[in-house]
């Protein structure tokens, strides 16, 4: 495009997009936004989603962003279409997720007139933003723009607003490339460029002296790229250490590789957790000692020396006070640590762990992950691992809904990649997942999507059916049917004396026909000898699908860190009781 | 009275107070003073004194000064996360300084009853060297300037008049480091 050439506001959106290679975008049409819907009619090289809620179109941006490491991109209309984002902008920041998103503005000169469809967007949005902008020059929206996608995925990634009133998608200015902006270095927070060569000194040192080492992995392993894994692999392996993985982490080392010890924290495994609490080298790699993690922070790994690689510098000496701390990238990280080792030819003796193997060799061995599959009743858990048995061998991206089932899919599903496992973890959005696999599909088309669900999450975005049908996303809602908010209703029985206050979902829908009034295909398996023709036959079916498996009503989710309980006291199983003063303390957390 | 309590030295008074003075250079932008007033208020953190002010017209850029109060690890997060903020050049402690300077200035207005009073005031505005900005009929304004505590200082002494009425505005401590 020649520099000189006035074009519209909204033809400067579309130019920038293209420019930013998007190739999908997410939103819903309304009054403010209607410029660069018009912009969008008849162009060919970016193919609009249309949702039917515009909380949809954030979390598939999320899904999208999550299953391909590019940023995920939505437009929506003003007020209310910007109001319905802000669950999803929260959910993106708290895990950090690349986002950028179009919001349509009334006109400047009716900005705080109490406009028809106005709302403060950016102000609605300040904290739930890494940055916002409003637009009110021309001449500054391709820059904004721009400049939005850079801090979207620099340093710890996020969402970023751009709220642009309709008559600037009217005015006409000339489109400004990325090529002849300079960013102001300040406004991109990327982390520091190199690694101490101190740092990794300290590090190596360290793990000579150390008897009981532990590599504990978060997200932000994932969000470094795909290399970051490897290297995480590769230095996990030349030092031999255990490895255990947050739920956003899962996946960034095979879950069924030798080091694996499982996901640790709330619902984590026995294993890992009581390594956290026992060990006396901690290596954070990418993890935020999230309070999910840590149980009580006073009794939080209390021999350990501490190691914590974030790129966010305000995660560090956040929750727990770490001895040595590195914001740097991660893949840079790992890449020069790895390095050094071998350019210094430094061995690692690895029968020096052998103890520490041995001991958690012991607490596998008591198999907390096991249940008692009844004869007829589908017990959730194994729902979870037939699933896993049937999909392992296929190219498969689970996404997840909030709670039980949530926690379920982490625990027995096995992560051996990473970017094929998309939850809501900081945030905890139910109705997250239909949506996330939705995005997540048309960035990979020939992957097998699974939305592991609770009917009662499925149903907080259950007008999202209509988006995968309407663009021919096969994708597969295996929902875990147990008639309550399963979660709630654990907690409740737990802390609150069994007292199941409004935690049973009463007049849910026939999702058989729900399905099938959707164009969707529904099936269902009431009982265990159904369960794998139903998980078989919805792989098969090369359309959306609404799984319906009648999953034991009462069952738990265990091993469990009660709220307030340091690592060692676990619940393992119903029949564990738990410390009456823990319980008291326990309860005002969440 | 002694002198050095009217004029306690203006460096290092940071350090010395254990007062949190954060000192943040940042793009001159709509919403930057939102941005960082959200900063403290969503995480319950109170702002004690606050300054704004354009210092660098052609690089666009202010400078906010704000007092807060906290233990060192609440002031080291709220420096990180001040830090993050997009339109931040940089945030520091001015009491991690190994030098720095502080001022702060004030306009002080008293309305005086009886001839008793106003000579007292005299006396007090003398000693602390304030100026007279303006006097008329009952009335006095006086600016004063220094560190926040000889600004503390002369508002106590003047508070010990009796019947006088004392009218306050305050900058809040702005101060540089070398």
């Amino acid at each position: 495009m020649s520099n000189n050439l006035e074009i519209s506001g909204a033809q400067i959106v579309l130019e920038a997009l293209k420019e930013q290679e998007v190739d999908t975008i997410f939103g819903y049409p309304g009054g403010a936004v209607l410029p660069i819907y018009d912009a969008l009619f008849g162009q060919n090289f970016l193919k609009h989603i249309l949702v039917r809620q515009e909380a949809g179109a954030v979390h598939a941006a999320e899904g999208y962003a999550r299953s391909s490491g590019k940023v995920g991109v939505l437009l929506v209309t003003s007020g209310p279409g910007a109001t319905n984002v802000v669950t999803g902008l929260t959910d993106a920041l708290m895990d950090s997720i690349p986002i950028v998103c179009l919001t349509g503005q009334v006109p400047t000169h009716l900005i705080g007139t109490d406009a028809f469809q106005e709302c403060d967007t950016t102000g609605i949005t300040r904290p739930c933003t890494k940055y916002n902008y409003l637009v009110k020059d021309i001449t500054k929206l391709s820059e904004s723009i721009h400049e939005a996608f850079e801090i979207a995925k620099s340093g710890r990634p996020g969402p970023v607003l751009v709220d642009i009133p309709k008559n600037i998608q009217l005015a006409k200015s000339t489109y400004v490339s990325k090529k002849s902006i300079s960013f102001r270095p300040h406004r991109i927070k990327s982390g520091a460029k190199e690694i101490s060569k101190d740092f990794i000194e300290a590090l190596i040192s360290h793990i000579k002296k150390s008897s009981k080492p532990i590599l504990y992995v978060g997200g932000g392993c994932l969000n470094s790229g795909p290399i970051a894994s490897q290297k995480l692999k590769e230095f996990a392996e030349l030092t031999n250490i255990p490895v255990t993985t947050t739920l956003h982490g899962l996946g960034c080392y095979p879950g069924e590789g030798k080091l694996s010890i499982g996901m640790l924290g709330m619902h984590g495994t026995y294993e890992a957790n009581l390594a956290m609490h026992d060990c006396d080298l901690m290596i954070n790699v990418g993890a935020r000692f999230d309070d999910r993690i840590t149980g009580r922070l006073d009794a939080f790994s209390p021999n350990s020396t501490k190691f914590h690689f974030d790129i966010d510098r305000s995660s560090i000496d956040k929750n727990v006070k770490v001895d040595f701390a590195t914001n740097t990238d991660i893949t840079h990280s790992l890449t020069s640590i790895n390095e050094y080792i071998r350019s210094n030819n430094i061995e690692f003796n690895h029968s020096q762990f052998n103890p520490w193997w041995d001991q958690i060799k012991q607490w596998q061995s008591k198999d907390c992950l096991k249940y008692d599959q009844s004869k007829e009743i589908i017990k959730p858990q194994h729902a979870i691992t037939r699933l896993n048995e049937l999909t392992k061998n296929k190219n498969t991206i689970i996404t997840t809904e909030v709670g039980q089932h949530q926690m379920w899919a982490a625990q027995y599903y096995k992560f051996n990649k990473p970017n094929s496992w998309i939850t809501s973890g900081g945030l905890g959005t139910m109705g997250f997942g239909m949506p996330a696999a939705i995005g997540a599909q048309l960035a990979n088309p020939d992957s097998l999507v699974i939305d592991i669900a609770g009917e009662a999450s499925f149903l907080m975005n259950v007008q999202e059916i209509a988006t995968a049908v309407q663009y021919k996303l096969p994708i597969k809602i295996f929902i875990l049917n147990n008639e309550y908010m399963g979660m709630v209703r654990q907690w409740q029985e737990l802390m609150h004396g069994s007292r199941y206050s409004e935690s049973y979902v009463d007049a849910l829908p026939d999702f058989l026909k729900l399905a099938e009034s959707f164009n969707a295909v529904g099936l269902r398996a009431k009982n265990l000898n159904e369960l794998d023709d139903t998980i078989n036959e919805m792989i098969s079916v090369d359309r959306p699908v609404i799984a319906d498996i009648w999953v034991d009503k009462t069952e738990n989710c265990f091993p469990m860190i009660p709220s307030g309980a340091p690592h060692n006291e676990m619940l393992l199983s119903k029949y564990d009781e738990e410390d009456p003063e823990n319980q008291e303390k326990g309860k005002v957390l969440v | 009275m002694s002198e050095a309590s009217v004029y306690p030295e203006p460096n290092n008074s940071f350090k010395n107070s254990k007062r949190n003075v954060l000192s943040v250079i940042v793009d001159n932008e709509p919403g930057i003073l939102a941005r960082i007033v959200g900063l403290f208020s969503g995480r319950g953190y109170n702002i004690e004194a606050l300054n704004v002010t354009v210092v660098d017209v052609k690089a666009n850029l202010s400078r906010i000064t704000l007092e807060t109060i906290g233990e060192e690890k609440v002031i080291q997060q709220i420096i990180a996360h001040l830090e993050k903020l997009v339109p931040v050049h940089s945030a520091i402690n001015l009491a991690d300084l190994k030098e720095s300077y502080e001022a702060e200035i004030s306009l002080i207005k008293i309305n005086y009853e009886n001839e008793e009073q106003n000579i007292k005031a005299l006396s007090l505005a003398d000693i602390y060297r304030t100026r007279t900005v303006t006097k008329k009929g009952g009335l006095i304004i006086y600016e004063i300037s220094g560190t926040s505590e000889r600004v503390n200082k002369f508002l106590d002494d003047l508070n010990n008049i009796n019947g006088i009425k004392v009218e306050i505005v305050r900058s809040g401590p702005i101060g540089l480091g070398i």
